[in-house]
């Protein structure tokens, strides 16, 4: 008990001194997909060390150790990594874990996984800070948020001519189950971020019925799933639930595939663009977004 | 069923194989320590002041990460072993395993109403998620067994055969209710129940530990003392009362001592299958039936067999690493297919 306050404490000073001289940590584990993915935008790829399983992209990161999933990390296995800074979110763990990595030395730095804007810009700060890269953070910061009100625009444009379309976001992994993704989740705020209608009112993932999915009559689909992109996925998804044929969306053939890793871990730099390729499948026939392509 | 070989020398080589085990699992880890500092580490953990090479990050490992493992693991697998023994002396059945009770169940269910409804109420503080999840699988286990034991008991006697069909009833209804919040559950708390299910040693810390180690060693120390009972259960419950033993009391004893031990086992590590099934019936295939025996064989064996399916869970995939009740079930099931192959020839 004693030894361990004690190593706690040794550990703390370590941290305490390490921030004041401020030597910038050079041996990064990353435990969050969205998280890995600014961190590569930033520049510090070279850094990584180790990623945890939802780190998926960019696919290059699958060279690396693996760690494991984010809440079930082993302390030894991330030490035999040396590294000098494990970076997750908040949701990391077990706690007994992160307190050993802590006495170790490892420097925890927990982030908020949080869908909004000032978490991002807190977020964005900070590995700007960690990387050595304040300016290139604050400038990804601007231009992602100028892209966001952008798009807004766009979508507020879009409305004034178009009603905003049904639209339902499905999810299944290697043909399981489709569950759908409800209220509280980054697939829910960026529906309605790119102008879409959610239509769900449950909350998390949850698998629903085929009757349900008929009645619900989504005008557009999005589904998230495994390993297939584009036609291919469109077609499995179909071919395995044909009663989607039989919905607005599947009559009209209006199914976006968007990539499933985009879903984890709050947001990620690649939001915008699929923000953008969401908006377009909502209003195909606006003529402000055709217009924007055009520039 | 007679013995293979004879209990003394067998209980001296299982003995000495736990040893060799321990040590295995304090020297070998994902980080590689040089034999030379783990042993120094080792000596100053023990208090002696030794100068010379600067061992902080080797006293690190081994005494903050490896040690309390591995006395979880010693811990779990004796305790699992142990009540494996118990529940099939009190079914007289040699495929009883401790869940049949209700107690894996019932803390799975409490482990389940821990994480989901935790995380429904806006989340626990992080330091204290890990002591109420422990407290509810405890809670949960002891609950179940409780209702499970009511059932039985009629006329001031516990009908053995009511209370494993309760135990069945109340284990599928346990297991409604973990399905129920798995599908309340959102991603994240999912995952965590899912590899809640699995069971691991990752994470132990000696302030989880020291409930399991006093349960441990209580039941460790109350079992042999039935062990003449439990020799005269295998005749048959009346057979044993003529034999001038109290059996409703040592049928409480029983459940008692799995409900405790399963219990806090199972709030400790998650759930572990396999050890508290196979271990029992493993030493019974060597060292026959003599409860005298058999008790602390299945607690040497349980505790080797679980450390040893630690050392591959944390070393295969590192640095991740593996639930341990895969490796339990992968390594324990051929070799229990080996022995009652080569029994039955």
């Amino acid at each position: 008990m004693r030894m361990k306050t004690l190593l706690a404490c040794t550990g703390l000073l370590l941290s305490q001194l390490a921030s004041a001289s401020e030597p910038l940590p050079q041996r990064w584990v990353s435990a969050g997909g969205a998280f890995t993915e600014w961190v590569v935008a930033l520049g510090g790829e070279s850094k990584l060390v180790g990623v945890d399983s939802t780190s998926q992209y960019p696919r290059s990161l699958q060279k690396l150790p693996g760690v494991g999933y984010q809440r079930a990390l082993a302390a030894e296995g991330i030490l035999t990594l040396k590294p000098d800074i494990l970076l997750g979110s908040n949701e990391m763990g077990p706690p007994p874990v992160i307190e050993q990595l802590k006495a170790a030395g490892v420097r925890i730095e927990m982030l908020s996984a949080t869908a909004d804007m000032p978490t991002l810009q807190h977020n964005l700060n900070q590995l700007g800070q960690l990387l050595g890269k304040p300016a290139e953070a604050q400038h990804l910061m601007d231009s992602y948020s100028q892209r966001l009100k952008n798009q807004a625009n766009l979508v507020s444009q879009a409305q004034q001519h178009n009603a905003a379309p049904r639209a339902l976001l499905l999810l299944s992994h290697s043909g399981g189950n489709l569950q759908v993704a409800g209220k509280d989740t980054l697939a829910a705020w960026m529906i309605q971020q790119a102008g879409g209608n959610s239509l769900v009112e449950h909350l998390g993932y949850k698998p629903v019925s085929n009757e349900a999915l008929l009645a619900l009559d989504p005008q557009v689909i999005i589904f998230a799933g495994g390993r297939l992109q584009g036609d291919e996925a469109r077609a499995a998804l179909l071919t395995q639930n044909p009663v989607l044929g039989q919905t607005s969306a599947g009559r009209d053939g209006r199914i976006v595939v968007i990539d499933p890793t985009l879903l984890v871990g709050g947001l990620g730099p690649r939001v915008p663009d699929a923000l953008a390729d969401l908006t377009k499948a909502f209003y195909p026939d606006s003529q402000v977004l055709t217009a924007e392509a055009k520039q | 069923m007679t013995a293979i070989v004879r209990p003394r020398p067998m209980l001296l080589t299982l003995a000495l194989l736990l040893v060799l085990i321990v040590w295995l699992s304090l020297a070998l880890g994902p980080v590689s320590l040089p034999l030379r500092e783990t042993l120094l580490a080792g000596l100053r953990l023990l208090g002696l002041s030794i100068d010379g090479d600067n061992t902080q990050q080797a006293e690190l490992i081994l005494g903050q990460i490896r040690l309390p493992r591995t006395l979880l693991g010693i811990a779990v697998g004796a305790v699992l072993a142990l009540s494996g023994v118990a529940m099939q002396g009190l079914f007289r059945n040699p495929l009883a395993d401790p869940g049949l009770v209700g107690v894996s169940g019932g803390a799975a269910l409490g482990a389940a109403i821990a994480i989901v409804g935790g995380s429904m109420l806006g989340g626990m503080a992080p330091a204290i998620e890990p002591y109420v999840l422990s407290a509810c699988a405890f809670s949960g286990g002891l609950i179940v067994t409780a209702v499970v034991y009511r059932f039985g008991r009629s006329n001031g006697q516990t009908n053995v055969a009511t209370m494993l069909l309760a135990g069945v009833a109340l284990t599928a209804m346990a297991g409604a209710g973990v399905g129920l919040f798995t599908y309340l559950a959102d991603d994240a708390t999912l995952r965590t129940l899912t590899f809640w299910n699995l069971g691991s040693l990752n994470g132990a810390s000696y302030q989880r530990l020291w409930p399991l180690l006093i349960v441990t060693v209580g039941v460790a120390l109350w079992l042999p003392r039935r062990a003449a009972a439990l020799n005269a259960m295998l005749l048959g419950e009346s057979e044993a009362r003529h034999l001038g033993f109290d059996i409703e009391r040592i049928k409480l004893e029983l459940v008692l001592c799995t409900a405790l031990g399963v219990g806090a086992a199972v709030a400790a590590a998650g759930l572990i299958g396999f050890i508290g099934l196979v271990v029992p019936h493993l030493m019974r295939l060597l060292v026959g039936p003599d409860h005298r025996v058999l008790l602390p064989a299945s607690l040497l064996a349980g505790a080797g067999l679980l450390l040893l399916a630690d050392l591959i869970a944390r070393l295969l995939l590192a640095p991740a690493e593996l639930p341990i009740g895969i490796v339990t079930a992968l390594i324990g099931a051929p070799f229990f297919l080996f022995l009652l192959v080569r029994g039955r020839s």
